[in-house]
């Protein structure tokens, strides 16, 4: 078989039994692996500025925390509504812990936490409040807005999809 | 041959006679799901929508719901019970604030704890656009009860379920 010929094969295969089968178990496959365990998605929204940008496109790993719990500072997938809404949003606390914002300065049990990834100005102010058992407190990057339009607060584990895969 | 072609109809009038079926008599879970779709039609308003099917369509929504309808939201300004008549006026006096709006129901979870009770677990999204041009796109997962009286499933209790707790 010359070099034009497997070309031509190769960008038109010849529709054989086995050919056919194969399509259809990389589709299946595809189906399976980008439909529950590898989920794309796109990022609306800018509150988690710099760090993930409003337009942006990743994919949500569902499998990330099968066999381990999520950790302060992961960022993860929260299921918002239905099973195609999603929060993307980074643990900041976790079940048990005390929360508290003052002048922007986030404290957990009353210890000041430092926040590389918090590039805007920030001068929150929230009272402390403690976060319940099989929950983790989660909040976006972009605290530039006032509080009061700014999506975060304690989420239920149940509720964890996954991790962004980069 | 002739036989043949009495299968080939037989099995056509069948088949439409299963599709009719279906068509025709609907199955529980169709007709609760019917009773969201006329409410996203009736709510939903288009910028030239003139002042004689605007009202045909805010007397129409109250006649989806029971004679008092429980409203829980966390913010608790929305929370309470309200008659049907006030569910019409609140909508009405909603909906003459947005030049356009459309609401849409989607990934419905329906079941039945009892017979004339049904539990709906699903995603609305309003989106439109108020008389100063701002823009409105809101998603909230619902949890909803509906209860068949008189043959009809009307809206009881309708939830709007609170994913982030500051």
């Amino acid at each position: 078989m010359g070099i034009d010929s497997k070309i031509r094969q190769f960008f038109f295969p010849s529709l054989t039994p086995k050919f056919l089968i194969r399509v259809c178990l990389v589709a299946l496959l595809a189906y399976l692996f980008f439909g529950y365990l590898c989920i794309p998605f796109t990022i609306q929204g800018m509150s988690m500025e710099p760090t993930y940008h409003n337009g942006g496109v990743n994919f949500c790993w569902r499998v990330r925390y099968l066999f381990s719990e999520p950790r302060r500072y992961d960022v993860i997938t929260v299921r918002f509504a239905g099973s195609k809404v999603m929060l993307l949003k980074r643990v900041v606390a976790l079940e048990d812990e005390q929360v508290e914002f003052r002048d922007g300065k986030l404290f957990i049990d009353g210890k000041e936490m430092e926040e590389p990834y918090v590039r805007l100005p920030c001068h929150w102010n929230l009272p402390p409040r403690r976060v319940e058992k099989d929950c983790v407190y989660v909040i976006g990057d972009n605290r530039s807005m006032p509080i009061e339009n700014h999506h975060f607060g304690q989420a239920s584990k149940n509720r964890i999809v996954g991790v962004p895969l980069w | 041959m002739v036989k043949i072609r009495y299968l080939l109809v037989g099995g056509l009038i069948v088949i439409i006679g299963i599709f009719a079926f279906f068509y025709f008599f609907p199955n529980e879970e169709k007709k609760v799901k019917k009773q969201f779709h006329l409410l996203s039609e009736w709510v939903s308003k288009s910028p030239e929508e003139n002042a004689f099917t605007m009202l045909q369509k805010i007397k129409n929504i109250g006649t989806l719901f029971d004679e008092r309808c429980e409203l829980k939201a966390p913010s608790q300004s929305l929370s309470g019970s309200y008659t049907r008549e006030e569910i019409s006026t609140y909508a009405g006096s909603a909906r003459s604030h947005l030049s356009q709006l459309d609401l849409k129901f989607y990934d419905f979870h329906i079941f039945f704890p009892e017979k004339e009770i049904a539990k709906v677990t699903l995603t609305g999204r309003l989106t439109g656009r108020s008389g100063t041009g701002e823009q409105v796109d809101e998603t909230r997962e619902l949890e909803c009860v509906l209860k068949k009286i008189e043959r009809k499933w009307l809206f009881s209790e309708i939830e709007v379920v609170e994913v982030l707790k500051k």
